[in-house]
């Protein structure tokens, strides 16, 4: 896949220097100039734009999917686009740059460097960048009761419903990825169960770790629908500092801690495990997922690229775990599987 | 997690300074990304390179969470620093506004090989000498 808009012109964008011509552009009006060029002269237009834009510049370049669309490599065939933006509250001076910027593009062409496309400009308007992304923000619902909101959002509050307050960040976008869908609907299974009620916690509810846990979404989840004991483990520090923050937020802090690292835990057995990773980490780490459960615990194994099933399959049922449940979404497969009794 | 990739981006950004305006907000507001997360972040991780421009490259996520990582300074940077030249003495092109060596050009273009997206040293030379060359720099030698 190609990043989008590659090499495509800017709509309806005027020529350089056609800025909000006959009218003031309005306070919050920035000119945005770009120009889609050779992978090879990104260093060069960057340079040029960077002498007008002390905000900086951004570049989008073509890329390729690759291992199953979790990793992207740029791909240096394929044209690049530079953006900068200059305040165009004043037409006239915003003008006078965009001018000296087209000239310097002028001569670049000179310097052997391969092709530079037509410098494209055209004036974008925003009050608030720090808020603007929360208008792509909302409130989700997923199975027949979990409900995830963004902490700005109101949510009127149906029978039934749980409610998890998240806030998107780094550890958590603005909408679910398929593979977390499928771990919320199987801890809520898990509850509908009754497996959530009782285990090994104090309270005689049930111990549940979370392996991979990002932002804390599954363990809060669980916590919320009754589970008494949470540990979430991850190995990027961000995931963990946001698991606390979303607990503390859900007012579950006092049951669920966190920790950077990976299994084991050393902190088992837990009648439950929630693992949304990987096929091939689901398979690497099957007999340590296995023995972190207590005999007759259920393992929730997500984020299995649906070409990649059966391997982890016969990793679980190699590590002793018998694969229950098998639920699809798209091109993700989530298996429940369940320790034998030994 | 296993989360599939949506879209890659790099923004460069004065170190430890960038604010939610344009081109950040530009950039990630549309992907609904949170901005002021990133800005923050960035700014933490840059802090001890204020002066400089550090490019951070973002993955994007189709969940819309995000990730980045930052990488090595603009080829100009790197020049106008080999030239002894101050921001903002930049030319079109037709004056001199400094010189640097061959081996400076190749320095530099070493340090930016894995950046660039260049096959070979050669390739990353001729790229960096282009940016020299527009900036009026010129490669002695």
């Amino acid at each position: 896949m190609r990043s989008p808009g590659a090499r495509s012109p800017g709509g309806a964008a005027p020529a350089a220097g056609g800025t909000g011509a006959g009218g003031d552009p309005g306070a919050d009006a920035w000119l945005e100039l770009a120009v889609t060029c050779d992978p090879e002269a990104v260093e060069a237009v960057s340079e040029i734009f960077a002498r007008i834009a002390p905000g900086g510049v951004s570049v989008e370049p073509g890329f390729t999917l690759v291992d199953e669309g979790l990793g992207a490599a740029v791909d240096p065939a394929a044209p690049a686009t530079v953006r900068a933006y200059l305040p165009a509250r004043d037409a006239g001076p915003a003008r006078a740059s965009a001018a000296a910027v087209e000239r310097a593009l002028g001569h670049l062409q000179a310097f052997g460097l391969r092709e530079i496309g037509e410098l494209r400009t055209r004036v974008v308007h925003e009050a608030d960048w720090a808020s603007a992304w929360k208008r792509h923000v909302g409130v989700l619902r997923v199975g027949h009761g979990i409900v995830i909101r963004p902490t700005w959002r109101r949510h009127r509050r149906r029978a039934g419903d749980t409610v998890l307050a998240m806030d998107p960040g780094m550890a958590f976008g603005t909408g679910l990825h398929p593979t977390t869908r499928l771990c919320l609907a199987g801890i809520e299974r898990w509850a509908d169960e009754g497996l959530l009620a009782r285990g090994g916690a104090r309270d005689g509810t049930a111990r549940l770790l979370d392996v991979g846990c990002g932002s804390g979404i599954l363990a809060i989840a669980a916590g919320l629908l009754g589970a008494g004991e949470l540990l979430g483990v991850d190995p990027d520090p961000i995931a963990v500092e946001a698991t606390l923050a979303n607990a503390r937020r859900n007012r579950v802090a006092r049951r669920l801690r966190a920790r950077r690292g990976s299994l084991p835990s050393g902190a088992g057995p837990f009648d439950l495990v929630a693992a949304n990773l990987i096929a091939s980490l689901l398979a690497t780490l099957a007999a340590d997922l296995a023995a972190e459960l207590r005999p007759g615990g259920r393992l929730l194994a997500s984020g299995i690229f649906v070409d990649r099933e059966a391997a982890v399959r016969q990793a679980l049922e190699g590590a002793g775990l018998r694969v229950l449940r098998r639920e699809a979404e798209g091109d993700w497969v989530a298996l429940e599987a369940e320790r034998g009794e030994r | 997690m296993a989360k599939k990739i949506r879209i890659v981006l790099t923004l460069q950004l004065p170190a430890g300074k960038a604010t939610p305006a344009p081109p950040v907000g530009t950039a990630l507001g549309p992907h609904g990304i949170n901005i002021v997360e990133f800005t923050k972040t960035y700014n933490e991780k840059t802090a001890d390179k204020v002066g400089q421009v550090i490019p951070a490259q973002i993955t994007i996520f189709e969940d819309r969470s995000f990730t980045f990582v930052l990488k090595t300074p603009p080829a100009a940077d790197l020049l106008r620093k080999a030239a002894g030249v101050d921001r903002g003495s930049a030319t079109t092109g037709r004056e001199k506004a400094g010189t640097i060596t061959r081996d400076q050009l190749r320095e530099i273009a070493a340090i930016k090989l894995a950046d660039l997206n260049a096959n070979d040293l050669e390739a990353a030379m001729r790229q960096v000498e282009g940016t020299a060359r527009s900036m009026g720099i010129e490669v002695a030698g």
